[in-house]
């Protein structure tokens, strides 16, 4: 009884905004020209999707790239420091400021080194995934109970076997978790200096369609991409759920 | 010949659980008498807390009456019930004294009427020179103390306490169990006891409440006429105590072989 | 303290590393440790750059806006729903479902429909910092120790008396985590709000200086928007530490 309320309060609500947004352009209360009405956006999006689909694709494969960089060296690293106490304790304040800078500052040298091509871009979004996995992944590491460790070491593991015996699998799911959240800075990343350079994707589309006062067609893009980015973040939770089920 | 404070008769209480139904209580009545020390004894899970829980006004009956000083329950009525659990439930952002007066602020007493009411209480309680600090600065028994003296805030007849020690470890248990029979002599109150511990009920009470396992029944309602301070090493003691035992038993091991231990 | 000596070393290590290595290198590409401190003068007295103190105050006013936005709405829409749970269980999942889009997909919109003024930034801003707030406010309330509301109920207390004196306190803790993720990303909304396109602010100084391949200049203003946003973390960080400690 209370699923189908929620779900009646949920839909009554989207639809009252559809129609007030809707009368409200078309009537001129809000500028069609700036706000344009939802009947427009939905048929803008056929001609956007023709013209957006292929720069999304090249944006996705930067983001690969560049999360595929984060991953290798985020987990790489975060597994070796995480491991090492001193190390550790002297390195982490560092990427702790390092993380909490925002990484947007790095975008202009990003650029100016590699030039306005796809390998700026995927540097960017390299950049922006690898702190929060390297972060996630020392903590869950450092986090791994040592009596586990104890026990391991006192039937006589060699430090590669405790590393791929017990270490990984007991921080796995911090390991999983930094992933997912790499995945969504490394698009993010590649997004923002796709914008900022002028770099050939989804980000410069965007971009050009703002500064050529194209609404319908920015909303429509936008509405796409939205949905896609909710689509593929349920799909890496349900994954995640999967993967983890055996804890 | 005292008269009865609260009347419990046919009282049964089912559980809605997503695998199946649990008949918690089924068919309880007992009847506690005015300034009675009444213990609630039985295995784990045999629906002793849900009983207080009732009694409290927290839990709703499925069947059957719960009149207190003659009229029926109806949700949690401080004026003349006060709870006490397990978890002391102290609200940490509050200091010991602003806990005390946590039932009387939400009644609207003034607060300088509230404060030093607060104050007697906490000393009565023996935690004099505390007021001012906070829950995680105390140790277990002295925030269960706190809980305690929140409880006789309310300044309600009737004080009914859910394992209140369960969570102790034995020696301060033990000195908490002696404490509270000093406090009992003094505060005149009608106390409700819930635990699972035999020593407990002997030491504290004037009647034991015997408890089967689930479904929750009355096995058995035990008078313990022993005369303070107890003497748990007296013959009369120790024969009480391998006749609950004998009854305990029974139902621990029923519980546990039907899975609810 | 040790430690402290091991970390000054290693520090001054990696400075010394990136000099050596920097100094052959084109300057313009690989700007060296030491040429910094001299950017920072020039950015503070020369009259042919844009005036810092200017432009720092503006983007810091740009963020206290666009925060404060993201507060008052956040909290008041998380609060609205937190007491009508009916509300929360309807409305949660279609913010949650925001959140999950990057917060860079809305910038274009929004330039377009505020311009290039400091109105899209405060948008942006807004946008960014709204989220964690007024989702820190709805698991605040779900999260809420529920033994603590058992035995104020058992005190009589009203419902409303629950919602102010047990569950606000007890979600102190939850809400300064979001209020300081919320300025985090207000902050980082506005930077980046101005960096992609904007006429003033430290953002704009940003662009402009890179433009002109100064980018000693670049580095200094860099590193010191990077020290003022750290400041202020650790700042909202210590809030947010005594809030945990007093809300239990």
């Amino acid at each position: 009884m209370e699923r189908v309320t929620v779900r009646v309060l949920q839909g009554a609500t989207l639809a009252a905004i559809g129609l007030v947004w809707e009368a409200a352009s078309r009537g001129g209360l809000l500028d069609p020209l700036f706000v344009p009405p939802p009947s427009a956006v939905a048929a803008a999006l056929g001609p956007v999707a023709a013209l957006a689909l292929p720069r999304l694709g090249e944006t996705l494969l930067k983001t690969l790239a560049g999360y595929a960089i984060a991953v290798g060296v985020g987990v790489g690293l975060g597994l070796v420091l995480g491991a090492a106490r001193t190390p550790r304790e002297v390195v982490m304040p560092y990427v702790t400021a390092l993380y909490s800078l925002p990484k947007i500052l790095l975008v202009p040298w990003v650029v100016l080194l590699l030039g306005v091509r796809p390998q700026a871009a995927v540097l960017g979004g390299a950049l922006f995934a690898v702190f929060p996995i390297l972060v996630q992944v020392v903590g869950g590491v450092r986090d791994v109970e040592p009596i586990l460790l104890t026990v391991a070491r006192a039937m006589g593991t060699t430090r590669w076997q405790l590393y791929g015996k017990v270490i990984v699998p007991a921080a796995l799911p911090a390991i999983l978790a930094s992933m997912r959240v790499g995945a969504v800075f490394a698009f993010v990343g590649v997004l923002l200096t796709e914008m900022f350079a002028g770099i050939r994707g989804m980000g410069f589309l965007m971009h050009q369609l703002a500064l050529a006062f194209n609404a319908p067609f920015l909303f429509a893009a936008t509405a796409m991409i939205s949905v896609f980015s909710v689509a593929t973040v349920l799909w890496l939770a349900h994954w995640n759920r999967r993967l983890g089920a055996w804890r | 010949m005292r008269r009865e404070h609260i009347v419990v008769r046919h009282v049964t209480k089912t559980y809605r659980t997503p695998s199946g139904p649990v008949h918690a209580v089924e068919d309880v009545s007992f009847d506690v008498y005015e300034q009675e020390f009444l213990t609630i004894l039985g295995p784990s899970g045999c629906g002793k807390s849900t009983v207080l829980g009732m009694l409290g006004g927290l839990v709703r009956p499925d069947a059957g009456t719960i009149l207190i000083d003659g009229a029926a329950t109806d949700g949690p009525d401080p004026r003349a019930v006060a709870m006490v659990f397990q978890d002391p439930g102290l609200f940490p952002w509050r200091t010991a004294l602003h806990n005390v007066c946590f039932g009387p602020e939400v009644r609207g007493v003034p607060r300088r009427v509230r404060e030093e009411e607060a104050r007697r209480l906490l000393e009565a309680v023996g935690l004099k020179g505390f007021e001012h600090k906070y829950p995680r600065e105390l140790s277990g028994g002295m925030r269960q103390r706190v809980a305690i003296a929140r409880a006789l805030a309310l300044g309600s007849p009737i004080l009914l306490m859910d394992e209140p020690f369960g969570a102790l470890d034995e020696q301060t248990r033990l000195l908490m169990g002696e404490w509270l029979s000093e406090i009992r002599a003094r505060a005149r109150k009608t106390i409700v006891f819930v635990t699972h511990s035999i020593q407990e009920a002997i030491a504290l009470s004037d009647r034991i409440v015997v408890m089967t396992a689930r479904p929750g029944r009355i096995k058995d309602v035990v008078p313990v006429g022993l005369p303070f301070p107890r003497d748990l090493s007296a013959s009369a003691a120790v024969a009480l105590r391998a006749r609950l035992w004998e009854q305990v038993r029974e139902e621990s091991l029923r519980a546990m072989t039907e899975g609810q231990g | 303290m040790r430690l402290l000596l091991w970390r000054a070393a290693f520090l001054g290590a990696a400075l010394a590393a990136w000099e050596v290595i920097a100094r052959p290198l084109n300057p313009v590409l690989y700007v060296a440790p030491s040429s910094v401190p001299g950017a920072v003068l020039r950015l503070l007295s020369q009259p042919d750059l844009p005036p810092l103190a200017e432009h720092l105050g503006i983007t810091l006013r740009t963020i206290a806006a666009a925060y404060a936005l993201a507060v008052v709405v956040g909290l008041g829409l998380g609060f609205v729903m937190g007491f009508w749970p009916l509300l929360a269980q309807a409305y949660e999942p279609i913010i949650a479902g925001l959140y999950a889009v990057p917060s860079v997909v809305w910038y274009p919109s929004l330039m377009l429909l505020f311009g290039l003024g400091p109105a899209s930034k405060v948008a942006f801003g807004f946008l960014l910092g709204f989220f964690p707030v007024v989702l820190a406010v709805l698991a605040g309330m779900q999260q809420t120790d529920r033994h603590l509301v058992t035995v104020a109920r058992s005190m009589g207390a009203s419902r409303w008396a629950i919602y102010w004196k047990v569950m606000l306190p007890a979600m102190a803790g939850t809400l300064a985590s979001g209020l300081r993720s919320g300025l985090a990303l207000s902050t980082v909304g506005v930077l980046a709000g101005e960096l992609l396109g904007s006429r003033a602010g430290v953002g704009f100084l940003i662009n402009h200086v890179y433009n002109l391949l100064r980018t000693p200049e670049y580095v200094a203003l860099a590193v010191l928007v990077a020290a003022v946003v750290l400041v202020i973390d650790v700042a909202a960080g210590r809030i947010e530490a005594r809030a945990k400690q007093w809300s239990g």
